[in-house]
């Protein structure tokens, strides 16, 4: 993802702005792999080989094996 | 009578079926992912009708809401929009959307999502297209609350173009209310695997339409499938 869609990127939960963490970049803006946190419920969401994952949190555990 | 009982029973045991939770739905996507993503290679003609006629210059952020292998947002991004956004509940479809955008040579940005809880700004699209999609969405209340979800987030001045399988389709020809189901999908290996859907009654989709945050500007029925076009909230 590119970090400048972090302005309309939101919490799903509460649709507050998401803060970027730990970020690793590639090409300039690419965002691969970082952390997206809420700034007002401070849920974090993965930003796994450059796709945010930002379902809210009961649908997002891993797929049994 | 006795048909009717019989009937009514089949139609339960379809329903009873055909109702995983939200997190079922993303995982069947993710297992027929790639087989899935190659038997959808054009988009659809009523979709880009609908992009022909609305996109113009003053369109900058699109969004594809169940983007699956991101044939529509192909599509946005062809008509010259800024940013593209690919939301769809598989991380699965979203690598066949990113392989798509690389053979393609078209930008989009994924992200995985929930149609229902929208991880988007309020007013930050000015084109939409939910093809296809509202009607895996296993329980009424998901459906009219993703509708609402893509008001919050579409412009007032913004436009979307909203799509669900009906019961006017001809394999659905003997139902004459909305139901729910399941529909396989064969594997290449022969593996069957369900999927669910809501199937709409035509006047079922225009009251949801209606009821929802959404301003219903006009709707059609096409090819078995019910297209609301529509504007944001204001």
């Amino acid at each position: 993802m590119k970090e400048s869609l972090l302005e309309i990127l939101r919490c799903p939960l509460d649709k507050h702005e998401l803060e970027l963490e730990d970020a690793e970049y590639a090409d300039g803006d690419e965002v691969v792999d970082g952390t997206l946190v809420c700034a007002e419920c401070g849920e974090r969401y993965p930003v796994d080989d450059g796709i945010p994952n930002l379902l809210p949190p009961d649908m997002r555990e891993e797929t049994p094996a | 009578m006795g048909d009717d009982q019989a009937d009514e029973d089949a139609r339960e045991e379809t329903a009873d079926r055909g109702r995983p939770d939200r997190t079922t739905v993303r995982d069947t996507y993710d297992r027929i992912a790639a087989h899935f993503a190659s038997t959808r290679e054009y988009a659809w003609p009523e979709v880009e009708t609908f992009v022909d006629d609305v996109a113009d210059g003053s369109h900058t952020v699109g969004l594809d809401l169940g983007c699956g292998n991101c044939r529509h947002a192909e599509l946005l991004a062809d008509a010259g929009l800024e940013t593209v956004v690919g939301v769809d509940v598989s991380r699965g479809l979203l690598e066949t959307g990113r392989e798509r955008a690389r053979d393609r040579s078209f930008a989009v940005e994924l992200c995985q999502g929930d149609a229902a809880t929208l991880p988007l700004a309020d007013d930050s699209v000015d084109l939409a297209v939910y093809v296809a999609t509202l009607h895996h969405l296993p329980s009424a209340g998901a459906r009219r609350a993703s509708l609402d979800e893509l008001a919050r987030v579409l412009a007032p001045d913004g436009r979307g173009l909203v799509s669900a399988w009906s019961t006017a389709h001809d394999r659905f020809e003997d139902a004459d209310e909305g139901f729910d189901t399941t529909v396989e999908w064969t594997l290449p290996g022969g593996e069957p695997v369900d999927r669910f859907y809501h199937i709409y009654a035509p006047d079922e989709f225009e009251r949801d339409l209606e009821a929802s945050d959404l301003e219903l500007l006009e709707w059609e029925l096409s090819s078995g499938n019910c297209y609301a076009r529509v504007a944001g909230s204001r």
